[in-house]
């Protein structure tokens, strides 16, 4: 899974909650304009469904919906007070998810059992509910592994890099992870560092990288 | 022959007694003679039809036209041609046919069918969260048809051979069934059966997409309890979606879902 695949992988059927396959970033950014699934013009979608089966198919349907608009448009972080205009609503058949209900659909979301696709990002008071979240289409593991693939395969294990290299820099301008937030990663790079791979040292954007 | 047809008195009766016995041997004679010679006629065509399935296994296999009509001719002599045992027609040949029958179209016909008998088993699984175990043969054709392995994969798929597929699943139970909603075919996968009730609200939803109470009180001139009462159950079955954002609250079968 690591760097540009061209070859995009068959989509699990056995997971509900699978990411979107890996495509390399050139073509997703071709095609500027996202295709939303028919379901997104389906009016009861916007209703949380008072059966729970049918509750649990329709979160399946929305953690699938936000996880390929988020990879498309390479958001890394949602921030409920100012939200995409037509990703939890479809003004042409005037139906939205209520802000109650996102928050809802989001909690759903967060639980490790239904894929851990979103994490929330704690406020400074701990009496306030959060009000931005992460939205993992790649779960941070899933990231690590792409860049150190990446790293491994361009032969720069020994180097050290630069966080703002590894975000911003040329040399990964075709990457799924360019322009990632800072704070994910280096949560991301955290990861590699407990697995004994990478290691950082300095502070800020100037702090450095060395992956082993 | 008889050269004296037509005798007249005494003789005539005598002839005609003769001639009379003379025909029934005659026509035992025929019937025997036909008899043979459509065994051997069969027995013609089976070692041609043998000869034909094995040089358009293939045809038979990527071709839904040729598969159909292949269906069908096999239906008209008599023989089921995915389950070798069972025969419908005259017992005498046919018995002997049957089973020469599932040899002879072996392993490609009947893999396609049984493959497609899988998948739409788990596509009837797959789906059963949402629409509660009822979904159009069109909508499990067109999801057959963008999935992959043997099934899909460039093969096409029709609605006939969809239904074949699941008729070939009776004798396992397991309870999978065509019902008829209106104009549309509906595979259920669940054992509960819908009331007369449910399957008119269903065909409504068919038509119109959606119901609200009142609609079906208007239409279907239903108290309102009863109308409140049949769209309880379809939504504890989860058979339709819930949309409360319209004026009225909306009912929605979940067959309209997916469609491109």
């Amino acid at each position: 899974m690591a760097s540009s695949s061209s070859s995009p992988a068959p989509p699990t059927l056995t997971s509900a909650y699978a990411a979107p396959p890996p495509t390399s970033i050139s073509s997703q950014i071709a095609s500027t304009t996202f295709t939303f699934p028919t379901y997104t013009s389906f009016p009861p979608f916007y209703t949380l469904q008072p059966n729970l089966t049918t509750r649990a198919r329709q979160l399946t349907l929305w953690s699938n919906l936000l996880t390929t608009y988020c990879a498309h448009h390479r958001l890394f972080k949602l921030s409920l007070s100012f939200l995409p205009a037509n990703l939890f609503a479809n003004p042409s058949i005037h139906r939205t998810l209520s802000q109650p209900d996102i928050r809802t659909v989001l909690d759903h979301l967060a639980l490790p059992a239904n894929g851990g696709r979103v994490e929330w990002i704690p406020t400074s008071s701990r009496s306030e509910k959060p009000n931005s979240c992460w939205v993992y289409w790649r779960t941070p593991a899933e990231w690590a592994d792409a860049i150190y693939g990446w790293v491994d395969e361009t032969g720069q294990k020994g180097a050290v890099l630069t966080v703002y290299e590894i975000r911003e820099g040329e040399a990964v301008q075709s990457q799924e992870w360019r322009g990632m937030d800072e704070e994910l990663l280096r949560k991301v790079l955290s990861v590699l560092v407990k697995r004994g791979k990478a290691q950082i040292f300095g502070q800020e954007e100037t702090a450095g990288v060395k992956f082993f | 022959m008889a050269s004296n047809r037509r005798g007249v008195g005494m003789s005539a009766f005598s002839n005609s007694a003769i001639s009379a016995d003379q025909y029934a041997r005659h026509g035992q004679t025929l019937r025997s003679n036909h008899a043979e010679a459509l065994a051997n006629q069969l027995s013609v065509f089976q070692a041609a039809l043998h000869n034909f399935s094995l040089t358009h296994a293939k045809d038979i296999r990527q071709n839904p036209q040729f598969r159909a009509e292949f269906a069908r001719m096999c239906h008209a002599i008599g023989v089921d041609p995915l389950a070798g045992s069972n025969v419908k027609g005259s017992a005498g040949a046919s018995g002997k046919t049957g089973s020469v029958w599932a040899k002879m179209l072996g392993s490609s016909v009947n893999d396609f069918y049984f493959e497609l008998a899988v998948r739409v088993v788990e596509v009837c699984r797959e789906t059963r969260a949402e629409n509660g175990g009822m979904i159009a043969v069109s909508e499990m054709r067109k999801r057959i048809e963008k999935g992959r392995g043997i099934i899909g994969g460039g093969i096409d798929v029709t609605d006939d051979d969809i239904e074949r597929a699941l008729e070939s699943l009776v004798p396992l139970g397991g309870g999978f069934k065509i019902v008829p909603l209106g104009s549309s075919r509906f595979i259920r996968s669940v054992p509960k059966e819908l009331n007369l009730d449910q399957s008119t609200v269903l065909e409504v939803m068919q038509i119109l997409g959606h119901v609200t109470v009142s609609m079906l009180q208007a239409n279907l001139g239903w108290e309102r309890a009863r109308a409140i009462a049949v769209i309880d159950d379809l939504v504890a079955d989860s058979l339709v979606w819930v949309d409360s954002q319209a004026d009225e609250t909306e009912y929605w079968s979940p067959a309209a879902m997916h469609d491109g």
